[in-house]
């Protein structure tokens, strides 16, 4: 146990600011008030590790700090050039603090404590560093994700994750360990999926291919189509699962159709004249529905996802059923998982457009819309084929369609939302 | 280290019958048809060969796959067998075929036999005895039936041309079963006399010299009601028979089972050690042309992934292309329609249920892919097969039919008929390729040869490289994590000894620890990095190495040592279609580290 004195809780504080600091996008920012709260030793002597819960920004922050020798070299991890953030004295005398999770030596250490397994890890590769969580890969362990934003209560990413393993859900990498104290998750550890690349750059593979070959894209050679089928699948099989695991609700379309409708005013009411909007939200009012929502993903992209050798996987579960701009869990129809992969597909064919033809005088747009076209149709295809998904989502195509591009409206109108509000 | 004088295999003295040889070898498939015509009548033949064992030894292949040279009608290519203890007399003699196979043996080439066990030709005397009457001595050796419902399981092998396995026989009056094509008979084994008969084949080939055999459709011996007829248990117990007097009587020789399936039955035919040699591992070779149009590599980690754990002394034989069409049997109907749209625009490029091209026009060309193909080829796990003529990225005449479209004669010169005979144009058994792409003028063995940059001398110095790395051979395998999906790469590593080589005295050889001859040699660890782009934009590739850290990738072709491997993740640029073998060097066996 470490004696939290009024000196070391004030260094403690200073060192949590630094660290904040350097975590911040806008350095120049004047630094927030910041409150210790806990300090647990997850590892005494030197090199030492303290886990730091605070309070900073209106919420609690978490932060691992290595305590080293005075003057010991370090050996920075990912793009943190320093990993120092200061001085702490504890019963070993003055020590200089680090970032562990930034530290080569000591990100190790921080699974070995979180794992209770001392067997020797070599080969940390950061794999990232946001404000959901610092991911670690530990070569052919496992990967560790520490979330320096904690929530009241459980992390909805970890429950989420959790509840697919329980239910047999296995396109995914398997919780190992939960790093949890005081009724909130500080961490996970997860198998590592070997082989994997992710989606994103799958995809940029195929559209690479495509924009130098031109064509049709399912007669380029890097053809996605099958993937998106593919891909279409697994997201199924983790509607399916959610529901067994969640249940489900019911939910007025109509009335869903008409919140969506007030988002889309709000960010950018020119949407509502693109072609096919009015006609669709007319059409999903007339039907008077009433559908199931889940408890979603809640920001499902091809960058939370990854391809391996077993196929594809979820790799990526944080959001945890809350969808951007929102800060719990809301229950959706699982269309709306189903909206941001095809937003998703629509995004990346646009990028790798204009990163190969920023002046757009190659004409890619079209190859672009080619293949976004087919790689929707291959999708929904893929999903809607997965035995048992018709409880989940309306049997008609047509009206599928139609409340995936309502979904993909409200989509479209949270990002320019976030971009204003940037 | 001092290194023991002795000597280490094929090329440096007598075979050695304990060392596990086809583990390490370089297989060459000819077709003798095509290869050299001696006798000026228009077809290839065995002393047409023989004179070419120069070239062979020249290109650094160990053991050559001889395609059926039997007394044939040829209405497939030789598999429809018509005496199977003679030479078809358009090949040469007996004599010949004796002299051929001491010939390559005096090179250290090895020398196998496509062994065509399941059928016979419908011109083959036993058949033409068997369908004589329902009591003659043979009549039992193949099966009849009265009608032809028997076996309704079994699937029909060539769907575009056979509806049924059954085929009436109008002298006997019955019904006769074939897997094959309907002139081909199947024998049936579950008569002891035609088991016991070609079990005498197998040591009268074995004591004319031949070092083993590919056996032909090998899964298709025994059939069985309520069963597919493929894979029995009769079968297996059938092929520990013929191994088990390679066993006793000739050690050293090899079975090579030609089992068209996935790899976790096809393992099967492994046994436990105690049936095959070599099996051929077709899943994986529709794979590697569809990870190279998907520039991804899924497709060959996938297969890879499924392919199990084989008994200790076996091995897989792995190719790219060979003299049958390019197999789509073991592909789902997604990949077999994605393949066909890649590889077989034109309808006439397609045969049965697969693609009859070879392997330069299938890549249309592009010599960067078909290093990279080769480089995938000489380093995944198993013995590479070369099929003639793809040293030289020859083409295909996809207008010929059935699978001769890549049955062509070998071009050898840019004279007449390519330098394959001497004959008239008129008398050769197929046209040689006259287009001026692939024909005989623009591609052919005495340009490239004298060509340094040639595809043949780059290919040559790569089966140097190869065997300078035994690894290769028997190494485990290990495909490393990359995020980057177009980059494929994996180690080969295992224990290796360095041995001196008698006949030179100082050159020094690399061979895996723990074979005869070499127990006393102190071995050391070797690990070869293997670094494939499969995309046709360059690529980095980033790679978790931690495990090797101190060590220095030294490029092997060149033997250029790059920067020494760290904790942290190791960057490689691959260039279009690049591949890059490391031979991952400890610290204390670098070069110069002694100051030598």
């Amino acid at each position: 146990m470490l004696e939290l004195t009024d000196d070391r809780r004030l260094s403690l504080t200073q060192l949590v600011s630094a660290w904040l600091a350097q975590h911040r996008e806008d350095r120049s920012a004047a630094e927030p008030p910041v409150e210790v709260r806990e300090v647990e030793v997850l590892r005494a002597g030197r090199p030492g590790l303290l886990d730091v819960i605070a309070e900073a920004e209106g919420r609690a922050v978490h932060a691992v700090l290595g305590v080293r020798r005075l003057g010991e070299e370090t050996q920075s991890l990912g793009t943190t050039d320093d990993p120092v953030l200061g001085l702490f004295e504890d019963d070993e005398g003055l020590g200089m603090v680090v970032d562990a999770l930034h530290d080569a030596e000591l990100a190790p250490l921080v699974l070995a404590a979180v794992t209770g397994d001392d067997t020797p890890v070599t080969g940390v590769t950061p794999v990232a560093d946001t404000d959901e969580g610092v991911v670690l890969a530990f070569a052919e362990r496992c990967t560790l994700t520490v979330f320096p934003r904690l929530f009241d209560g459980l992390h909805p990413g970890v429950e989420l994750l959790v509840a697919l393993d329980e239910a047999g859900f296995n396109h995914l990498a398997a919780p190992v360990a939960l790093w949890r104290r005081g009724g909130r998750d500080l961490g996970v550890v997860q198998e590592l999926l070997a082989g994997s690349a992710g989606g994103w750059a799958l995809a940029l593979t195929s559209l690479r291919d495509l924009y130098a070959s031109g064509g049709l894209p399912e007669e380029a050679g890097g053809d996605f189509g099958p993937e998106g089928r593919a891909l279409g699948t697994m997201t199924a099989r983790m509607h399916l699962a959610l529901d067994r695991s969640f249940g489900r609700r019911s939910e007025d379309v109509t009335e869903r159709v008409d919140s969506v409708e007030r988002i889309v005013v709000a960010a950018d009411p020119a949407l509502l004249d693109a072609p096919g909007v009015g006609e669709a939200f007319e059409a999903l009012r007339a039907a008077n529905l009433h559908g199931p929502v889940l408890h979603t993903h809640g920001d499902f992209h091809l960058g939370r996802t990854a391809r391996t050798d077993q196929g594809w996987v979820v790799a990526d579960c944080m959001p945890g059923g809350v969808p951007p701009g929102a800060t719990d869990v809301v229950f959706r129809s699982p269309l709306a998982d189903v909206a941001d992969m095809l937003w998703s597909l629509h995004h990346v064919a646009s990028v790798a457009a204009s990163e190969r033809d920023p002046t757009g005088r190659s004409g890619l747009a079209a190859l672009a819309q080619g293949w976004e076209a087919r790689n929707r149709r291959a999708f929904l295809s893929g999903y809607l084929a997965t035995p048992g998904i018709g409880g989940l989502v309306p049997t008609d195509r047509e009206t599928v369609g139609k409340l995936a591009a309502v979904f993909e409206l409200e989509r479209a109108a949270a990002r320019i939302m976030q971009l204003g509000a940037g | 280290m001092s290194a023991p004088a002795v000597p280490i295999g094929p090329r440096d003295g007598p075979f050695d019958p304990s060392v596990r040889w086809f583990q390490h070898a370089v297989f060459y498939e000819v077709l003798i048809r095509g290869f050299y015509d001696a006798n000026d009548d228009g077809t290839g033949d065995l002393k047409g060969l023989r004179e070419k064992l120069d070239y062979l030894q020249w290109l650094g292949i160990d053991c050559l796959w001889l395609l059926p040279f039997y007394p044939s009608p040829f209405r497939d290519g030789g598999y429809d067998i018509s005496d199977f203890f003679n030479v078809h007399p358009d090949y040469g003699t007996l004599g010949d075929l004796v002299g051929l196979l001491e010939d390559a043996h005096r090179r250290g080439i090895r020398v196998i036999a496509d062994l065509v066990m399941n059928h016979t030709s419908d011109q083959h005397p036993w058949f033409i005895e068997s369908r004589s009457s329902r009591t003659n001595p043979k009549a039992d050796w193949y099966t009849w039936n009265d009608d032809d419902q028997r076996w309704p399981e079994a699937r029909v092998v060539f769907t575009d041309v056979e509806r049924s396995n059954w085929t009436w026989d109008d002298t006997r009056q019955q019904y006769y079963w074939h897997r094959f094509y309907s002139h081909q008979p199947d024998l049936n084994y579950d008569i002891p006399e035609v088991a016991d008969t070609m079990v005498d084949l197998v040591r009268f080939w074995l004591d004319l010299g031949f070092d083993g055999f590919r056996l032909d459709a090998v899964p298709y011996l025994y059939q069985r009601d309520g069963t597919a007829g493929e894979h029995l248990p009769e079968t297996h117990t059938y092929i520990r028979r013929i191994r088990k007097q390679l066993e006793a009587d000739y050690p050293g020789r090899i079975l090579m089972a030609e089992a068209n399936g996935w790899p976790a039955d096809v393992a099967d035919y492994f046994g436990d050690g105690d049936e095959c040699h070599l099996c051929f591992h077709f899943p994986l070779m529709p794979r590697l042309f569809m990870a190279v149009r998907r520039e991804q590599r899924y497709p060959i980690t996938e297969i890879l992934s499924q392919t199990p754990e084989i008994p200790e002394g076996c091995q897989w034989a792995i190719f790219l292309r060979n003299h049958d069409e390019l197999t789509l049997e073991q592909v789902s109907d997604e990949e077999r329609d994605y393949l066909f749209s890649e590889y077989a625009k034109d309808p006439r490029m397609k045969r049965h249920m697969g693609i009859g091209r070879r392997l330069a026009p299938l890549l249309d060309g592009d010599r960067r892919l078909a290093e990279l193909l080769y480089a995938l080829l000489l380093s995944l796990p198993g013995s590479p097969v070369i099929y003639y003529g793809d040293e030289l990225l020859m083409g295909d005449n996809i207008y010929l039919g059935d699978r001769d479209s890549v049955r062509t004669p070998m071009q050898w010169s840019p004279d007449r008929n390519g330098g394959f005979s001497r004959a008239d144009f008129a008398q050769l058994y197929l046209p040689p390729l006259m287009d001026p792409v692939y024909g005989y003028s623009a591609v052919n063995v005495e340009a490239q040869r004298r060509n340094p940059g040639s595809f043949l001398h780059w290919l040559r110095g790569m089966l140097v490289e190869r065997r300078s790395l035994p690894v290769l051979g028997v190494g485990a395998f290990e495909v490393l994590d990359c995020p980057n999906p177009s980059v494929l790469a994996y180690v080969r590593s295992g224990d290796v000894v360095d041995v001196a080589v008698r006949a030179t005295g100082e050159t020094t050889l690399t061979v895996p620890a723990g074979i005869e001859g070499f127990q006393e040699a102190e071995p050391r660890s070797q690990a070869v990095l293997c670094v494939h782009n499969l995309s046709r934009f360059a690529q980095p590739a980033e790679l978790m190495l931690g495990r090797w850290a101190g060590s220095t990738p030294l490029e092997v072709l060149g033997r250029v040592p790059f920067p020494v491997i760290g904790e942290d993740p190791y960057t490689i640029t691959l260039g279009p279609y690049g591949y890059l073998w490391f031979d991952l060097v400890e610290p204390s066996h670098m070069p110069g580290v002694d100051g030598l």
